[in-house]
C-alpha cells in the first residue's frame, strides 16, 4: 500500500495528461460515479476517473492506491496543487505523482499482413466476444439482437465512409451522420458505438493515417452534445483528440504487429464489451486502411 | 397482453459489467419476456424501439440518464420485475460484488477488528499480494492467498518465511479450503469427519469433499496448497506442513493428497514423508504413472477412486439404466467444463479407456488442442485464454455459453460433457444458466454433467440437478461417471 499512515493521505502515483491539466484548471469538482476500483469526478462535461492501478493508466485518469468504497455519488471535491479532498473522507496527494504517456506506436506489418491479423482478430471476436455489444455483431456479420440488427448497417456504413476519407482528401460533414449514427449505440457506461469509434481512432492514429483521423476527430467533435452521455462523450473527445489509454494502446500496438494473442489479453482489461467494441472499431478501420494502402487501389498517393 | 415498463434514473453511471448482470437477471425472472439496461441515448432509445420495450417515460430519457426497460407477459410480473430491478440498482453488489463497507483497509486494521483470528484470505491484485502475505504472517497468522499471477520467487520467499516462523502459506493461486469447518473461497457445505484433505487443485478438493459428504462422511480440513507448491523450485514447502497438521490432528483418521503429477524428486520427498506417517494416505496425483507409493499409501487415478479409498466404500452411482444411454448422430464427445481438475480427470477415464483425447491443459498422455483432428475434446474454461479480464466460469456461467452453443450445432458432437460447480463463492444458479442455453436450442445431443455440491450449499445441488434434469440433461453421481457414461454412450 502506498499510504502514508500517518496523515492518512492516498499518494496519487500515475496522472494522465488531460485528468492533471483537469486539476490545474479546476478548484472544485464533484463525484460522479462510485464503482468498486474507481470513481469519477465531474466539472461541467469534463471527467477524470481515481482509481486503484489494476484500472490501468489513462489520459484522463489518475492512479492511487485507493478503495472508494466510503465516497458516495454527490460529494464535493476540493482541487489544489497538491492534491484532492474529497468530502471529509479522502485525502490524496500530488507530492508523488508521475505523469504518464503511451509508449510511441511499433511499426507496422505489410498491407497484406495487416488482412490476415484483422482475419484473425475477427475470428477469435466470434467466438470469446460477450453477447452484448458490437464484438461479435461486427465479427460474425449478423444481427440476431435488436442492437445487432441497427449496428450492421450502421458499421457498413462507416467503413465506406472511412474508405472514402481515405480515398479523397475532402470529406463533407453532411456525409458524417455514419459517424454519428455510432455515437451513443448500444449498452454499457460507455456505449459500444463511443468504443467502436474510439477503436478506430487509436487504429488510424497508430497507422499515421493523419487525414482520415482529423476527418474523424473532426466528425466526433462536430456532433451534437447529446448524442451520447456526457462521461462518454468527454471519454470520446479525448480519443479524437489522439489520446488513450494503457490497454487500448497495448492491443492497438499489437494489432499492427500481428500479436494477436496480446491484443485480445489487452482488450479483455477494458470492462465487460468496451475492449472488444474498440477491437471492432479497430478492425474495421484496419481492414479499410490495409484495403487501401495494397497494391491497385483506387487511393491517390 | 404483453405489458413494457420503463424507469429512468437521473444522471445514473453504473459499471457495465454490473449493468449486464442485473439486465440478465431481470430477463431470467418469470413471465419477463425482454428486459434492458442501456443509457438514453437517441441510438439506445431506437434499440428500445426495436426490441419493442421503449416506453412514454423511456423516450423521455436524456443521454446520462439510466432505462431499466421491461416487457412481461402480464401487468404482474412487469410488476415484480420492475421491483426487482429496482432492489438490484439500490444495492448492486447485491448482483455482484459485494459491498466493501464493513471491510478493514489494512492488514492491521482487520488484525485489530478480530486479534484472535489465526488466518487471513488475501485477495488482492497479483502484484500486491506477496506484500499483503508478509505483513499477515508478521502478525503471526496463517495465509490462504486465493490472489494468481504472484511471481514464483515471491511464493518460494513467502513459504519459507512461514515456515521459519511455523505457519502456513495455502496459495497463490489457492482457490479452496475448509479449515476446521469454516468453507474458505469456492468451498461446499460439507459435514465435519475424519477425512482431511490436502491440494493443489481446487475444484478438486470440492469433488472429492463432495463425495464424501454424499455418501455420508465428512472432512476433518481441507487444505489448498496453490498450483505450483510441488513444483522442483517450491519443494512440496506447504504440502509437508499440511501433512504435518493433518497427522498431529486427532480428529484426522485418512488423509488424501490430490494433485497434478509432481516434479520427481518433489514426488520423491511427498511420498517419503507419506512412508513416516502413521496415518493411512491415498494419493490421487492425477495423471501420474508408476508411482512407487509406501505400504500406508494406495493410488487413486481419478477423484471419485479418491474419495472411495478414503471412505474405504465405493461411492453412489447412480441407476444403472444410465449406463444404457446412447449418443444419436455424432460420435465425438465434447467436454467443456469450469472445473481445471474435473477436465483433467474427465481426460484420464478416456485414456483409461483407451480412447484419444485431446484438451486446452493435456493431461499426460492427451494431445494438445492445437493437435487435435476432430476428436474427442475437454475444454478447461477456467484456463487463462478464457478468463482474461473477466470472471472464472464459476462466478460467470455465460463463458461457457458460446463454446455450448457451438457444440450444440456440432452435427459431428454426439455427446456434450458438462460440470457443475456450486458452494461458496460460485454462481448463485449455473445450472439454470445452462438449462436456458440448452433450452433455447433446438438440436440436443446427448448432454451429460456432474454436480459438484451438497444440498446444503448456497445452491441446494438437489434443486440444482432438477433445474438440469428438466432440460434434458442426465446428470451423474460424479465427473468420472459422466466422461465414463460419455464413452459408454458413443460406443467406446
Amino acid at each position: 500500500m502506498i499510504l502514508d499512515a500517518a496523515s492518512d493521505v492516498v499518494m496519487i502515483v500515475r496522472s494522465g495528461v488531460l485528468a492533471r491539466e483537469f486539476c490545474r484548471q479546476n478548484a472544485h469538482a464533484e463525484v460522479a460515479a462510485v464503482f468498486e476500483r474507481s470513481l469519477y469526478l465531474r466539472y461541467a462535461d469534463m471527467f477524470v476517473c481515481l482509481g486503484a492501478p489494476a484500472i490501468g493508466n489513462g489520459p484522463l485518469t489518475l492512479i492511487a492506491d485507493f478503495r472508494p468504497a466510503r465516497l458516495h455519488r454527490g460529494q464535493g471535491a476540493s482541487i489544489s496543487a497538491r492534491g484532492i479532498m474529497i468530502g471529509d473522507a479522502a485525502r490524496l496527494s500530488f507530492d508523488r505523482c508521475e505523469p504518464w504517456q503511451p509508449p510511441r506506436w511499433p511499426l507496422a506489418l505489410s498491407p497484406r499482413e495487416l488482412i490476415d491479423v484483422g482475419q484473425a482478430i475477427a475470428a477469435r471476436s466470434a467466438i470469446e466476444a460477450p453477447a452484448e455489444g458490437l464484438g461479435r455483431v461486427h465479427a460474425q456479420g449478423r444481427g440476431e439482437t435488436p442492437l445487432g440488427r441497427i449496428a450492421r448497417g450502421r458499421i457498413a456504413r462507416f467503413a465506406s465512409w472511412l474508405r472514402g476519407a481515405l480515398e479523397t482528401d475532402r470529406v463533407s460533414l453532411a456525409e458524417s451522420n455514419a459517424v454519428q449514427d455510432l455515437i451513443g449505440l448500444g449498452p454499457g457506461l460507455t456505449p459500444s458505438g463511443d468504443d467502436f469509434l474510439a477503436g478506430a481512432l487509436a487504429l488510424l492514429d497508430a497507422l499515421a493515417e493523419i487525414k482520415a483521423h482529423a476527418a474523424l476527430a473532426g466528425a466526433i467533435n462536430a456532433s451534437p452534445r447529446r448524442l451520447t452521455s456526457p462521461l462518454s462523450g468527454c471519454l470520446l473527445r479525448a480519443a479524437a483528440a489522439g489520446h488513450i489509454g494503457e490497454h487500448l494502446h497495448r492491443a492497438i500496438a499489437a494489432v499492427i504487429s500481428g500479436d494477436v494473442d496480446t491484443a485480445v489479453a489487452a482488450i479483455r482489461n477494458i470492462g465487460h464489451s468496451s475492449g472488444w467494441d474498440m477491437l471492432a472499431g479497430a478492425t474495421t478501420a484496419l481492414s479499410v486502411v490495409a484495403t487501401a494502402r495494397s497494391p491497385g487501389s483506387r487511393r491517390r498517393p | 397482453m404483453s405489458v413494457i415498463v420503463n424507469e429512468v434514473r437521473r444522471s445514473t453511471y453504473l459499471d457495465s459489467i454490473v449493468l449486464m448482470r442485473i439486465s440478465r437477471q431481470l430477463a431470467e425472472l418469470p413471465g419477463v419476456e425482454e428486459a434492458g439496461l442501456v443509457i438514453g441515448t437517441p441510438a439506445n432509445k431506437e434499440i428500445l424501439r426495436e426490441a419493442h420495450i421503449l416506453g412514454p417515460d423511456g423516450a423521455k430519457a436524456e443521454p446520462g440518464d439510466l432505462i431499466v426497460a421491461l416487457r412481461a407477459k402480464d401487468s404482474a410480473a412487469a410488476e415484480a420485475a420492475l421491483a426487482e430491478a429496482k432492489r438490484l440498482l439500490e444495492h448492486p453488489e447485491i448482483s455482484g460484488a459485494p459491498a466493501l463497507e464493513n471491510a478493514s483497509r489494512t492488514m492491521r486494521a482487520a488484525f485489530q477488528r478480530m486479534p484472535d483470528a489465526n488466518l487471513a484470505l488475501i485477495s488482492v491484485p497479483g502484484h500486491f499480494a506477496a506484500a499483503e502475505a508478509r505483513k499477515a504472517l508478521a502478525f503471526g497468522l496463517n495465509v490462504m492467498i486465493f490472489s494468481d499471477n504472484v511471481p514464483i520467487e515471491e511464493e518460494m520467499a513467502l513459504k519459507r518465511e512461514a515456515r521459519e516462523r511455523g505457519l502456513l502459506v495455502m496459495g497463490p493461486d489457492c482457490g479452496t479450503a475448509i479449515i476446521g469447518g469454516v468453507p474458505l473461497a469456492f468451498a461446499n457445505v460439507v459435514p465435519r469427519g475424519d477425512i482431511g484433505l490436502i491440494g493443489a487443485s481446487g475444484t478438486g478438493i470440492q469433488e472429492v469433499s463432495c463425495l464424501v459428504a454424499r455418501a455420508g462422511g465428512g472432512i476433518s480440513h481441507a487444505i489448498g496448497t496453490g498450483g505450483r507448491d510441488l513444483r522442483a523450485e517450491v519443494g512440496a514447502i506447504a504440502t509437508l506442513m499440511a501433512i504435518d497438521a493433518l497427522e498431529a490432528d486427532a480428529a484426522t483418521r485418512h488423509i488424501v493428497l490430490i494433485s497434478k503429477p509432481p516434479a520427481e524428486a518433489v514426488a520423491r520427498l511427498v511420498l517419503d514423508r507419506v512412508a513416516r506417517s502413521r496415518k493411512p494416505f491415498t494419493i490421487c496425483f492425477l495423471g501420474a504413472r508408476d508411482l512407487a507409493l509406501p505400504a500406508n499409501a494406495r493410488c487413486a487415478a481419478t477423484l471419485k477412486a479418491a474419495a472411495e479409498l478414503a471412505m474405504g466404500r465405493a461411492a453412489e452411482n447412480g441407476p444403472t439404466q444410465l449406463s444404457l444411454l446412447r449418443a444419436d448422430g455424432g460420435k465425438l464427445v465434447r467436454g467443456l467444463f469450469a472445473g481445471g481438475t474435473l477436465c483433467a480427470e474427465a481426460q484420464i477415464v478416456f485414456r483409461q479407456a483407451g480412447l484419444a483425447v485431446a484438451s486446452n491443459v493435456p493431461v499426460p498422455g492427451a494431445a494438445a488442442i492445437a493437435d487435435a483432428n476432430r476428436g474427442h475434446l475437454m475444454i478447461d474454461l477456467g484456463a487463462d485464454e478464457f478468463t482474461r479480464g473477466r470472471p472464472h466460469p464459476m462466478i460467470e456461467p455465460s463463458v461457457r455459453d458460446r463454446p455450448l452453443i457451438d457444440a450444440l450445432a456440432d452435427p459431428a458432437v454426439g455427446v456434450i460433457l458438462i460440470d457443475v460447480v456450486l458452494g461458496y463463492g460460485g454462481h448463485r444458479d449455473p445450472a439454470g444458466h445452462v438449462a436456458n442455453v440448452i433450452n433455447s436450442h433446438d438440436r440436443r445431443p446427448l448432454i451429460l454433467a456432474s454436480v459438484t455440491g451438497t444440498d446444503r450449499d448456497p445452491q441446494p445441488r438437489d434443486a440444482q440437478v432438477q433445474r438440469l434434469t428438466e432440460a434434458g440433461v442426465i446428470v451423474a453421481e460424479s465427473n468420472a461417471d459422466a466422461a465414463d457414461m460419455a464413452i459408454r454412450a458413443i460406443g467406446g
